[in-house]
């Protein structure tokens, strides 16, 4: 897995540079603040972004991942839709990725349709799958996209809470993006995430963590 | 159509009270009577005769939930409830 460090006044200015030594987009990286001051911040960029296996390219001993990836093909050509279904390489669970022209429909209103397709892969891979064991499916790395956006959004209110004291109150989140938004600050000692409010309208709170009482 | 909103949004509400149980973001313990009662939320509402496989979708779901089937499942049930709602006010 490739990576690089990168050093810069702010956390932007850090990834770029790191950016531009491992020649990759922003979407394709995850990145880990590994020091951060007033002068100078330090980042580690790693590429996720691994290149997906071609259809039918998936290891012989993952017939799971094959049986998943037939299937959502199949339902896709039912649907009338032309697109290419791939496993991606390298994750737990089982992540299909879904490319093709004008996939906008598939995604649907805040991923709505594209977490249906989910729900119904799962339910008729059900047998093949063992018990918590579930398929995520992606189309045109949207979801991906999403947990990046939403852990550099996390970062900045993280900044924004340690220069002011004060909690920030993020937009209403999916649980994956809220779990992103949780992972992404589990590590800081200063700042901490909390969620409030019902679903749909479930929000993250970030804001500085309070001293354990003794 | 007002009314048949509020039912999507019932329903849009129990669908993201099942996703988050399935996709477990740990900042919220949800309980399988919190997803019923959301689903019975929606069952109350009159629009939902306005489609005619709208209450027994979610009177599926509703079951699924009770008899403890994979949140996947009830999610499916519930994205038919809304699609047969929206095919009803196609209809109009």
């Amino acid at each position: 897995m490739r990576s690089a460090e990168g050093r810069g006044r702010t956390l932007d200015e850090a990834v770029d540079a790191a950016l531009i030594e491992l020649g990759e987009s922003r979407r394709n990286v995850d990145v880990r603040v590994i020091s951060e001051g007033p002068e100078e911040t330090l980042v580690e960029v790693v590429v996720i972004d691994q290149a997906p296996a071609p259809a039918g390219a998936a290891s012989p001993a993952n017939g799971k991942a094959e049986a998943a990836r037939a299937l959502v093909e199949g339902l896709l050509k039912h649907m009338g839709v032309r697109a290419q279904v791939t496993v991606r390489t390298g994750t737990d669970p089982i992540t299909l990725d879904i490319s093709g022209r004008d996939l906008g429909g598939l995604i649907g209103w805040r991923g709505e349709t594209l977490r249906a397709l989910q729900s119904v892969t799962n339910v008729m891979l059900g047998k093949n799958l063992a018990e918590g064991e579930r398929v995520i499916v992606d189309v045109e790395r949207y979801r991906q996209r999403r947990e990046h956006t939403v852990r550099e959004i996390a970062l900045r209110a993280a900044r924004q809470v340690k220069m002011t004291g004060d909690a920030i109150t993020l937009d209403a989140m999916q649980a994956f993006e809220r779990r992103a938004i949780h992972l992404a600050l589990q590590d800081d000692p200063d700042v901490g995430s909390s969620s409030i409010g019902e679903e749909p309208d479930r929000r993250v709170v970030v804001g500085p963590r309070k001293p354990a009482s003794t | 159509m007002p009314g048949g909103r509020a039912a999507a949004q019932r329903i849009r509400k129990a669908i993201a009270l099942v996703n988050a149980a399935a996709d477990g973001a740990g900042d919220e313990e949800l309980t399988p009577t919190e997803i019923a009662e959301a689903i019975r939320d929606c069952l109350e509402l009159r629009e939902i005769e306005q489609g005619s496989n709208v209450r027994k979708y979610l009177g599926e779901a509703l079951d699924a939930t009770s008899d403890g089937m994979p949140a996947d499942f009830v999610a499916m049930t519930l994205y038919a409830a809304l699609g047969a709602l929206g095919e009803s006010w196609s209809e109009d």
